[in-house]
């Protein structure tokens, strides 16, 4: 009989204990909470793969200051080769066993990825991509999305009327790469004429594909333009070449850059004097500044190898304190759910004075739509100046 | 002893009681892997699947027909896009599977042509530039590609009361066994032996009545049928497709994926599309270093076993036979 009456008790037990284990949260134990990264560490934007160096250093950092709420942080990141398919694989494995993602990051991955967050009530924080692929999907599946990248319409709207307002363009041309990004930058700089209502004029449209290597024909086809500004919208690496190019024939436009562009050590470091006197878009604070160079020592020290590529790790670190921010809102009682509410409840924070203010909402998954205008000035001392604040877009979703 | 006594014998998929009983125990062991392996192995599993089936058809072009091609990113554009512009306008997913992998035929028949008169790296060049100029036509042509958003797909409504990631699979898994066994069945055939001519002697095959017309464009035509179906069903399990994805880099991770499993080999297909895949996804943890691990696993593979993976197999099923005897 005791028997009996024991195996009920046991039994009772583990039917009301069953739920409870059913409903813990992956990725969080008493001590440690697991954050999975998924980046390319190794293909054609290996590059950016920096920024999770960087995320892994910060989470480094807090844990030395006693992580959240007694919770050590635990970064795993994973190489996916900017190849989607080996991205959502990345992210199906890591599921069951991190509590969210930090800086996915790719348009390709972001589109092959953007349903998966709702589908598996997957916080992703700060993915890099084109936003407008968030802002096409039903409000209802972001309930996981919290996005601060800018829109590339809007930038390039911005930039074409700065070239009209800073150094009096008449005639503006376009060269652009010809994916998402580039065609995204072509149509603000189209918006943007045509609110200018005539004050401009859209001389050239220069495409260029990201496997093209000699653009000497790119820089005639712009020289031949006749356009006072140029407003680029390409990689480093063919921005660099066609300034180069055009250089060689003799034609020096006013240079008006997407924020891609935005690390003048790299570009000063490529093109010396003639980057001086471009402008370009940055996201937030830049290396050189006493906000940025702060975080900038605390992750070089963590990771040395981030040394030259203090820019990229900036913006991994933005999006490691604005994760760590979500986290320590949500409180020491941590699920998806309560992560969430601590995001939503994130207003006008600028991420260790990183980045404009960002807020979120129940309503709002767009927390940042801005960039900020820089203008190159001595390439001997890498000195920048700012030429206008924080310009800031109206969030999209 | 596997005594082979008739034409017929020798056709037999799986000759012997032993053969039988192993393919049955390998069926059943992917009828239950969704049930005991964990949901990425799961999706990894429908990844192989379909790259399966396209890494069949292109060694259908360069293993069985000698014909080297390096157009397959076109091919598989063309059917991923076929099949979401299809999907789209509400097409059935078999109908549009099925349509965008004749869509990706007949654009082999058009490639084929050149392929009358050119051989070994001329042929490469030349398919090579078809992948190059169908990439910038999706790119710049919007109609066709959905324009700055790429196309997305409908997902699949799963039946039978499995998740979507276990009907994926078992689906996928279901269309490769159908393409294999159609693979061994044409390999077989008079259509097959053809193929196989050309590859050794082209003259000598015309000699022997092989008309080289219409087997060169009957390969390339097959080949880029399982081509086209392996794009589609790689849209199907992303969910959107745009031209970015369908880059060079695809062609030769196909071409790849066929030297490493083994050169007219349809287990070596399997295995090669397997390795293309499993490769970097286990060792992901080692970050930066996985290009330098891949390439260096391609060399110790191709040093070791120059007959690719599918070599190494024949030597562990001829040991087992063979064995206590060596």
């Amino acid at each position: 009989m005791r028997l009996k009456v024991t195996a009920l008790i046991l039994a009772l037990l583990l039917a009301t204990a069953a739920p409870a284990l059913a409903q813990k949260t992956p990725g969080v134990t008493d001590t440690e909470i697991a954050i999975g990264l998924t980046t390319p560490l190794s293909g054609v934007a290996a590059a950016w793969g920096n920024t999770a160096v960087a995320m892994e250093a910060w989470a480094e950092h807090v844990n030395a200051q006693s992580g959240i709420h007694g919770r050590q942080l635990k970064v795993t990141v994973k190489d996916d080769g900017y190849v989607p398919g080996r991205a959502v694989a990345n992210l199906t494995e890591m599921k069951d066993s991190v509590l969210m993602n930090v800086g996915l990051l790719g348009s390709a991955v972001l589109n092959a990825a953007k349903d998966f967050s709702s589908e598996n009530k997957f916080p992703v924080i700060n993915p890099y991509g084109n936003p407008a692929i968030w802002a096409r999907q039903p409000r209802e599946r972001l309930r996981y999305v919290f996005v601060n990248y800018p829109d590339y319409v809007d930038e390039g709207e911005f930039l074409v009327t700065q070239a009209a307002r800073l150094v009096g363009a008449k005639k503006v041309a376009v060269f652009y790469q010809n994916d998402d990004y580039g065609k995204g930058g072509l149509e603000g700089v189209r918006r943007g004429v045509k609110v200018l209502g005539g004050k401009v004029a859209l001389a050239a449209e220069v495409p260029v594909e990201v496997t093209d290597r000699e653009l000497g024909t790119h820089a005639l086809k712009l020289k031949d333009s006749g356009a006072d500004a140029v407003i680029l919208y390409p990689t480093i690496t063919h921005g660099v070449n066609v300034v180069k190019e055009m250089a060689k024939v003799g034609y020096r436009p006013k240079i008006f850059a997407s924020f891609p562009l935005g690390d003048h050590l790299i570009m000063f470091r490529l093109l010396g004097k003639e980057w001086e006197g471009a402008h370009y878009n940055v996201l937030g604070a830049i290396a050189g500044e006493p906000d940025a160079d702060r975080i900038i020592d605390l992750v070089t020290k963590i990771r040395p190898g981030l040394k030259g590529k203090e820019n990229t790790a900036l913006a991994g670190a933005a999006a490691m304190i604005i994760a760590v921010e979500g986290l320590k809102r949500a409180g020491r009682s941590l699920t998806r759910e309560s992560l969430v509410e601590g995001m939503e409840s994130i207003k006008n924070f600028t991420a260790e004075k990183l980045t404009a203010p960002i807020t979120f909402g129940p309503n709002r998954r767009h927390g940042l739509n801005a960039v900020r205008l820089m203008r190159a000035e001595s390439a001997d001392s890498n000195k920048v100046a700012q030429v206008a604040g924080y310009q800031i877009f109206q969030p999209h979703f | 002893m596997d005594l082979v006594e008739s034409y017929r014998q020798d056709l037999a998929l799986a000759r012997t009681p032993v053969t039988r009983a192993l393919l049955a125990a390998l069926l059943v062991a992917l009828a239950m892997f969704p049930w005991v392996a964990a949901e990425h192995f799961v999706f990894l599993a429908t990844l192989v699947a379909l790259y399966s089936i396209g890494v069949m058809g292109q060694n259908i072009l360069i293993g069985y027909t000698g014909q080297i091609s390096f157009g397959q990113a076109g091919f598989l554009a063309i059917g991923a896009f076929a099949f979401g512009h299809l999907r789209i306008w509400g097409a059935p997913f078999l109908v549009a599977l099925v349509a965008a992998g004749g869509v990706a035929a007949l654009a082999g028949v058009v490639v084929g042509f050149p392929s009358l008169r050119l051989k070994g790296p001329y042929l490469a060049i030349a398919t090579l530039g078809f992948g190059v100029a169908v990439y910038q036509i999706f790119v710049n042509w919007e109609v066709l590609s959905g324009g700055r958003s790429g196309l997305a797909i409908t997902k699949l409504s799963p039946m039978f009361g499995l998740s979507g990631r276990r009907y994926e699979y078992y689906l996928y898994v279901l269309l490769l066994v159908g393409f294999t066994l159609a693979t061994y069945n044409l390999i077989s055939s008079y259509v097959g032996r053809a193929f196989a001519a050309i590859r050794d002697s082209d003259i000598a095959a015309e000699v022997n009545g092989v008309n080289l017309t219409r087997y060169k464009l009957l390969a390339f035509a097959i080949s880029s049928f399982y081509t086209g179906v392996h794009g589609a069903l790689y849209a199907q399990v992303l969910g959107h497709i745009e031209p970015q994805i369908f880059n060079i880099a695809e062609a030769i991770t196909l071409f790849v994926a066929v030297i490493i499993g083994g050169v007219a080999s349809v287990e070596g297909s399997i295995l090669g599309a397997a390795f293309v895949l499993l490769v970097p996804k286990v060792f992901a943890d080692f970050r930066e270093m996985v290009p330098i691990v891949y390439g260096v696993t391609i060399l110790i593979v191709l040093i070791f076993e120059p007959l690719g993976l599918y070599g190494r197999w024949l030597k562990a099923r001829l040991y087992f036979q063979l064995w206590p005897f060596r």
